[in-house]
């Protein structure tokens, strides 16, 4: 295996975009400043990541190699330390069925196998672009590390003590989506949610002000509430400096209020120690970035 | 690994900071009980040729740091107020990461870069394996002397020397270095003199310890009960199995002071007097050694012949001369002067020339004259009338310090002393008739009696031989320095053992010390009263060590509970003196006695030196005798007739 890993190479698949979403705090989009100062209330932190790299070509099909680790990181003391046991597993992601049978069998005999057109209807036509293949692989990995990190998150709401702050959103289980333990934040904005004219408010937050909550649902993820908070000011650097959005569980909304400006404060308070030399540290909070480093750590 | 076994740290190694055979690297929980001067145990789980390596090390390095990239990203995350990151809710991830020189390899071959394992803060018995001790502390003919406690996390092991390479004949000598005051060099001394004597083998020999006392009351009271002696110190000293006491045999000798009254030490309370003895060398032991207070300038090759002459052909026996008429039997300065005296008359009054058995008349003068101002150079410690009272060479006994006291004496007469001491214990000990087979010679302030640089005086000289060839002899240095970098490095180099107290900052910038890490060079800056840092032949590196204070009153402690006398009358000093003869001896008596010499103190001094020599059974009647002698000579002494002054322009005149 050598090289850059599929996820550095990989190029976004979905195109910026702007989505709705339902207030649930008034009728309107506003800036909220939070009145009150940060507070410490995160008692532990969830990260998944995941490595794919091309291991071989088998007649052309690419054999990707992929390791995927999560863990939870609790904070005891202002330290550190992993709870329970992290997850951690690693497969070789190929086209079964774009393949020789026996190869699979012997491949499988040495490492798990994970048939990346395992879910294509009937009649498709099997992919053969090597780039095509290798990308459903990415996503076959990504599927696995976002299954493990939504493993430890369940696990979390059910013996966990403390709210836990994981990356990236949380409604894709439902119990882990309606835990009061769980709080989500999203780093990246490819999708922005928006109601009605409220864009300009969003970008043009301030440090320290969160808009109003929303609600967001689809089909396959549970309903959760979710608003955008500026961390730091952005200055010069753009409209998504130091923007995060923010998920918690959508069940009372006559307390979102109170508790959006609870979870914000409590981001707040995570800006330090800043996530540095990380190049997301403006939305990355230190405790995702240590246990992401936990992580890197401890997969092979 | 058991539950009394901790995993205490992990080894690492990288490619930038890779381990080797003789250094590893590893890492701990921030609260590990690790240090500087820590000794750990490396457990392998790869066996090689089918053994599990264990690696032995001492911690010479720490280093700290977390997952800052660079300072400024914590003013950053700060925004620049410092009191702002102490409320940071999370700390960040930080590294103890520790570097160790390794001790020893188990196996020893194949000698291979330390492997990846677990690391073990060293139990007793792996200090014991870690600096080779087991071969000479462990079975019946043990070896070990004892020189403090490694103590750490717990860990507390006796540190031993090998009294084969302390004392001889496979190494030897000491050399301990440190600033004044804060170094303990002295009390390190006395320590480690009480451990030789506690635990040196005896069917290795006898041993005895020569001091010298070159300031203040430092060793005056080596027999006398430590005023302080805390729990501690007796842990310690139970520890190591050395009696907390006071040395039980020490012997003190001293000059007399110019005045010749009192003896010149600091241990000059009349309490303590039984074991303090003059120290006094008439012509014949002072001219053996003229070359000391002779320098280069005064001892050309002219004047080293006529020194020669004097000592083979005149000293201590009937020399006749056509020239001279009366024979001369020259056993004192004073002889010698008459005898220069009579010389240089003869020659002058003769007309034929200005040469007397090959020597000019002008190297004559010359030696007389530095010859003859050594007793006035040396007063109190040479006498004119050749009073001896001298060390007990080929009477020494085992375990028993002999202290000389030279603070009160100039630095020629040190220097004399000194050559002449050392020199005899070497004579004897060549011949096998010392009364020990090893002795003990602790110098301090060496550096100024074997300056890296300087002139190549006969002490150094004289230092050196011993350095390289004493051990053979059983003729071990201890010697104390401020600076090690300023003793001559064939001194040091020499030396199987070395000790450093606190260290002088500048000093260990010195080249001698770089083989020394940048902690290990912090923590020698500055080490605690009580701490030491030993280098010796079994240990692949130096170790920290503590070491109990001495159970002797400490120098200043002893002045103040012992005041020195005050200056004594002639009378009341005689009396002093001759009562530890004779306790029935009184001053009104002493009053009596001397008072058939007048007033001619030297007389009087002279008698009470005799006697003291002869230690005779009546002291009365002897000291009496001796003052009478004089008292009737003195009719028949007629000051002799002035000779012609020295030519003029004589550098020696």
């Amino acid at each position: 295996m050598t090289g850059r890993t599929l996820e550095l190479q990989r190029e976004p698949d979905t195109p910026p975009r702007l989505e709705t979403a339902v207030p649930v705090e008034g009728s309107d989009i506003t800036a909220r400043a939070i009145v009150e100062g940060p507070l410490v209330g995160f008692g532990a932190f969830l990260d998944g990541i995941q490595r794919s790299t091309i291991a071989a070509h088998h007649g052309g099909v690419p054999i990707v190699h992929g390791a995927v680790a999560a863990a939870i990181r609790i904070r005891a003391g202002r330290r550190m330390q992993v709870w329970e046991r992290p997850f951690r597993s690693h497969a070789c992601y190929l086209p079964a069925t774009a393949l020789d049978p026996a190869f699979v069998a012997a491949l499988s005999a040495r490492c798990p196998v994970v048939d990346t057109l395992a879910d294509q209807e009937l009649g498709t036509p099997t992919p053969r672009h090597p780039g095509d293949l290798a990308a459903r692989a990415l996503t076959a990995g990504q599927r696995a590390r976002e299954a493990a990190e939504g493993s430890l998150a369940e696990a979390w709401t059910r013996r966990g003590a403390a709210p836990l702050l994981m990356d990236g959103g949380m409604s894709g289980r439902e119990t882990v989506a309606r835990s009061p333990l769980v709080v989500g934040a999203v780093k990246t904005h490819r999708t922005l949610y928006v109601a009605g004219e409220s864009l300009d408010v969003i970008l043009g937050l301030r440090e320290g002000e969160r808009t109003t909550a929303m609600a967001i649902s689809s089909p396959r993820r549970t309903a959760v509430a979710t608003w955008y908070l500026r961390l730091r000011e952005p200055g010069a650097r753009g409209p998504l400096f130091g923007l995060v959005r923010v998920e918690i569980a959508h069940d009372d909304e006559s307390s979102i209020t109170a508790r959006a400006d609870l979870v914000s404060r409590w981001l707040l308070a995570e800006r330090t120690p800043v996530a540095l030399p990380d190049v997301r540290w403006d939305v990355m909070v230190y405790g995702i970035r240590e246990c992401e480093q936990y992580l890197s750590a401890i997969l092979p | 690994m058991t539950e009394s076994d901790p995993v205490l740290g992990r080894v690492v190694a990288t490619e930038k900071k890779p381990n080797t055979p003789h250094e590893f690297h590893f890492w701990t929980a921030l609260d590990a009980p690790v240090g500087i001067g820590t000794i750990v145990r490396v457990e392998s789980a790869r066996a090689v040729g089918g053994v599990l390596p264990r690696i032995y090390g001492v911690v010479t390095e720490g280093f700290s740091y977390t997952d800052l990239q660079t300072p400024l990203h914590d003013v950053l995350g700060a925004d620049g107020e410092p009191g702002a990151s102490a409320n940071a809710p999370t700390d960040r991830t930080e590294i103890r990461l520790y570097t160790a020189a390794v001790l020893r390899h188990v196996p020893e071959e194949p000698l291979q870069p330390v492997p990846m394992g677990t690391v073990h803060l060293a139990s007793e018995a792996d200090v014991q394996v870690a600096l080779r001790m087991e071969s000479y502390v462990q079975g019946s003919a043990t070896r070990g002397i004892p020189v403090g406690l490694y103590r750490a996390g717990g860990t507390q092991a006796g540190v031993q020397l090998d009294a084969d390479f302390l004392l001889g004949p496979e190494a030897a000598h000491l050399s301990i270095s440190g600033v004044s005051g804060l170094a303990t060099k002295t009390s390190a001394v006395e320590w480690l003199l009480s451990s030789i004597f506690a635990h040196f083998p005896a069917e290795k020999g006898r041993v005895a310890a020569v001091c010298f006392n070159v300031k203040g009351p430092d060793l005056c009271f080596l027999d006398q009960p430590a005023a302080q002696l805390d729990d501690a110190d007796r842990a310690i000293y139970d520890a190591l199995d050395v009696p907390a006491a006071p040395f039980a045999d020490v012997q003190y000798f001293a000059p007399w002071t110019a005045k010749g009254g009192q003896l010149a030490t600091l241990r000059s309370n009349e309490a303590l007097q039984d074991n303090v003895q003059p120290l006094t060398w008439g012509l014949r032991e002072t001219l053996q050694y003229a070359e000391v207070l002779l320098n280069k300038d005064d001892v050309d090759a002219k004047a080293d012949a006529l020194i020669d002459f004097i000592k083979e052909r005149v000293l201590d026996q009937v020399f006749t001369d056509e020239l001279l008429g009366a024979a001369h039997e020259v056993r004192t300065f004073s002889g010698l002067d008459k005898w220069f005296y009579e010389v240089i008359r003869a020659i002058e009054g003769r007309d034929r020339g200005d040469t007397w058995r090959t020597h000019h008349i002008a190297t004559i003068r010359k030696v007389r004259n530095r010859l003859s101002n050594i007793s006035t150079r040396c007063r109190g410690l040479v006498t004119d009338d050749g009073t001896v009272s001298d060390l007990p060479f080929k009477a020494f006994t085992d375990r028993t310090v002999y202290v000389v006291d030279v603070a009160n004496l100039e630095e020629d007469a040190q220097d004399l002393v000194f050559a002449r001491v050392v020199s005899q214990l070497r004579e004897h000990l060549e011949r096998r008739d010392l009364g020990v087979e090893h002795v003990v010679v602790f110098v301090d302030e060496l550096n100024k009696y074997a300056p890296a640089d300087g002139p190549d005086t006969y002490v150094r000289k004289m230092l050196l031989d011993i350095a390289e060839r004493g051990r053979y002899l059983g003729l071990v240095l201890f010697a104390a320095q401020q600076f090690r970098s300023q003793v001559h490095r064939r001194v040091v180099g020499n030396s199987g053992t070395s000790l450093y107290g606190r260290m002088d900052p500048d000093e260990l910038a010195t080249p001698g010390y770089q083989t020394l890490a940048p902690a290990t060079k912090a923590r020698l800056a500055t080490l605690e009263k009580g701490q030491l840092m030993v280098r010796h032949p079994h240990f692949g590196q130096a170790v920290f060590v503590r070491f109990p204070r001495p159970a002797v009153l400490t120098g200043r402690e002893g002045v103040e509970r012992f005041p020195p006398a005050a200056e004594l009358a002639l009378d009341a000093a005689v009396t002093r003196a001759l009562r530890r003869l004779d306790p029935a001896i009184t001053l009104a008596w002493v009053q009596d006695a001397i008072a058939l010499a007048g007033d001619n103190e030297d007389d009087i001094l002279r008698a009470r030196n005799r006697t003291l020599q002869a230690k005779p059974d009546d002291v009365k009647a002897f000291f009496k005798a001796q003052l009478k002698k004089r008292v009737l000579a003195e009719p028949a002494r007629r000051g002799p007739s002035a000779l012609r002054a020295a030519p003029e322009g004589d550098p020696y005149g």
